[in-house]
């Protein structure tokens, strides 16, 4: 069944949409900041991996048809991404001392310098991680399903990243001061918490998720300088859609947001999936129009919650 | 401990952005006092706490903890000085539990915080009863007490509290009064906001009448209670 099928691309995908989201939502919540550079964040992880890979590729065995080197490059994107969100924080954001505006457009010119610093080094082209792509694993051809080992580590490694958040942020000292200090900047100062420092480890978290999530885009389709900037308008489609400032509806949103970018072709399809309707029924719109589908999805949401799905409803 | 002031504002301006609200003010709190400050809406009470807090820069004037300017001081620092506060709105993290309150009030400490926080839930059995709750689903009194709970989470030296019992039934005010009596008895000096005037000059030492950010009367609790033009001007009475 083609369903299947889309279900399973719509995992992948969203795996990637959420580790972006988490970080959006995070920096929203705690540093009350609109970050426009997040999806170029994206797009440093994705190619400092790039890098890596090219120096350690050929490391050790493999797991899920990727080399060790591969899941070493993982981190060393997580890393850079991580580091130069936080320099540029103190680089750029904190000297400015500017309102979440003046910090939102400054953002958009820091999303334009990284990827000018990567198309200059990189070119503009495509470009792939030397791994050799693989065939879909046989036993789920039959019902329809065509994904490789290579998705299954994306959305393995996109879950235990998001488990290892949930840990963080419900039973840590960070993770506590974190929700505190989205919850209430002003009573988590009062209360002593140093909200400096937990703004710049929630820098520090966010752009490192994000980064994981470039690697990942990188591998699921391939790195380009544009890849984290065209992921950027669904990225916070997802946000708002969970409910802007909450990270569990940041994971929700980009999750459905996702699952609906993918499931956009299934809506042409629909005849042949639904029971009492003529086969040939269908809503005609291609794959091209799924940011546009989901847009039009997080509208109608917003209409019922204004605040969002895991928003406070008012 | 000498008797000098544990908290003084002397000769303080204070305000937000360009709107001035504190004109001139002074005012002290010795040791072991409670002092209530009274005062028309909008008169300055909560400027004043939130300029000794740090959440407002002095832009005249000098604020001084055990004789030290502590003016313009961040207020996590200001916390660790020994001073606490309990603001008059949003003061417990909504959507954070009891317990995870309590330990944001604590996360100063160099230690013991475990010891403090049981010896709280011992004297706030409410609190003990709804440790996993979420601070959003808690009655109005029952926050009151958590706010003030987290306070006291540092032990501080001082402690400023704004308006205790706006918005609680009676019965309810009485036993944050309580409460606040309980802990001023273990030798903290409290510095209180207070709109029901009457009722918090009752448990209180002196008091200070501010209006238009200037201290127009103090004295003893008694004496102000007694005073007529205090009672005719800001007592309703
Ligand atoms: N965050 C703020 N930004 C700008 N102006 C403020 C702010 N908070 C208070 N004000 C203004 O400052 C003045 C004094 O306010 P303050 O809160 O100190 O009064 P108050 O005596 O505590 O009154 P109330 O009894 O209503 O709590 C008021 O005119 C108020 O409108
Ligand atoms: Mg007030």
């Amino acid at each position: 069944m083609v369903l299947a099928e889309h279900l399973a691309n719509g995992l992948i995908f969203s795996s990637i949409i959420v580790l972006g989201s988490i970080g959006l939502s995070l920096v929203y919540s705690i540093a009350d900041f609109a970050n426009f550079a997040h999806g170029d964040t994206m797009t440093v992880g994705a190619y400092s991996a790039f890098v890596a890979f090219g120096l350690v590729g050929g490391l050790g065995g493999s797991v899920l048809g990727l080399p060790f080197g591969f899941f070493v490059a993982l981190l060393v994107g997580i890393a850079v991404a991580a580091v130069v969100a936080v320099v540029t924080e103190k680089v750029v954001y904190e000297p400015l001392d500017i309102d979440s505006i003046g910090l939102l457009i400054t953002s958009i010119g820091v999303a334009f310098i990284y990827r000018a610093l990567i198309q200059m080094r990189f070119g503009a082209d495509f470009t792939r991680f030397g791994i050799q792509p693989l065939r879909p694993i046989e036993w789920l051809i039959p019902y329809g399903i065509r994904i490789t080992k290579h998705d299954v580590a994306i959305v393995v490694s996109a879950a235990v990243l998001v488990g290892g958040l949930h840990l963080l942020l419900q039973h840590s000292d960070l993770g506590r001061k974190m929700r505190a200090m989205a919850d209430n900047p002003d009573l988590a100062r009062v209360s002593g918490i140093r909200t400096d420092r937990i703004k710049l480890w929630t820098w520090l978290i966010g752009a490192g998720l994000a980064g994981a999530g470039g690697v990942f885009l990188g591998l699921y389709n391939q790195l380009s300088p544009r890849m984290g900037f065209n992921l950027l308008l669904i990225i916070f489609a997802a946000v708002i859609l969970g409910g802007i400032g909450s990270v569990y509806g940041a994971m929700l949103g980009g999750f459905l947001i996702g699952m609906i970018n993918q499931l956009t072709p299934v809506l042409s399809e629909l005849g042949a999936l639904l029971p009492l309707v003529p086969d040939e029924f269908g809503i005609p719109v291609g794959i091209e129009y799924a940011n546009a589908i989901a847009f039009v999805i997080m509208v109608a949401v917003l209409l019922v919650r204004p605040n969002g799905i895991a928003g406070e409803a008012t | 401990m000498s008797d000098d002031p544990v908290l003084e504002l002397s000769g303080v301006d204070s305000g937000y952005g360009e709107m001035q609200v504190l004109d001139d003010c002074s005012l002290h709190l010795d040791p072991e006092e409670i002092v209530c400050l009274i005062g028309p809406n909008g008169a300055g009470k909560s400027t004043v706490l939130k300029t000794v807090f740090g959440l407002l820069t002095p832009w005249a004037g000098t604020v001084t903890y055990h004789g030290r300017d502590i003016g313009g001081m961040a207020p996590e620092d200001v916390v660790r000085e020994g001073i606490g506060y309990v603001p008059q709105t949003d003061n417990v993290f909504n959507s954070l539990s009891v317990e995870e309150n309590l330990r944001m009030g604590g996360v100063a400490r160099k230690g013991g915080l475990d010891r403090v926080i049981g010896d709280l839930y011992d004297r706030f059995p409410l609190l003990d009863e709804k440790r996993s709750a979420k601070a959003r689903t808690l009655s109005g009194g029952q926050r009151q007490v958590l706010a003030f709970a987290r306070a006291l989470v540092m032990e501080p030296d001082v402690l400023l509290i704004d308006e205790p019992s706006a918005g609680l039934a009676p019965n309810t005010a009485d036993d944050v009064f309580g409460h606040v009596q309980a802990v001023n008895e273990l030798d903290t000096a409290i510095l209180m906001v207070e709109q029901n005037a009457t009722k918090g000059l009752g448990i209180s030492d002196r008091g200070y009448v501010l209006d238009q950010g200037t201290v127009r009367f103090q004295g003893d609790a008694a004496d102000l209670l007694d005073n007529e033009e205090v009672s005719k001007l800001y007592l309703g009475g």
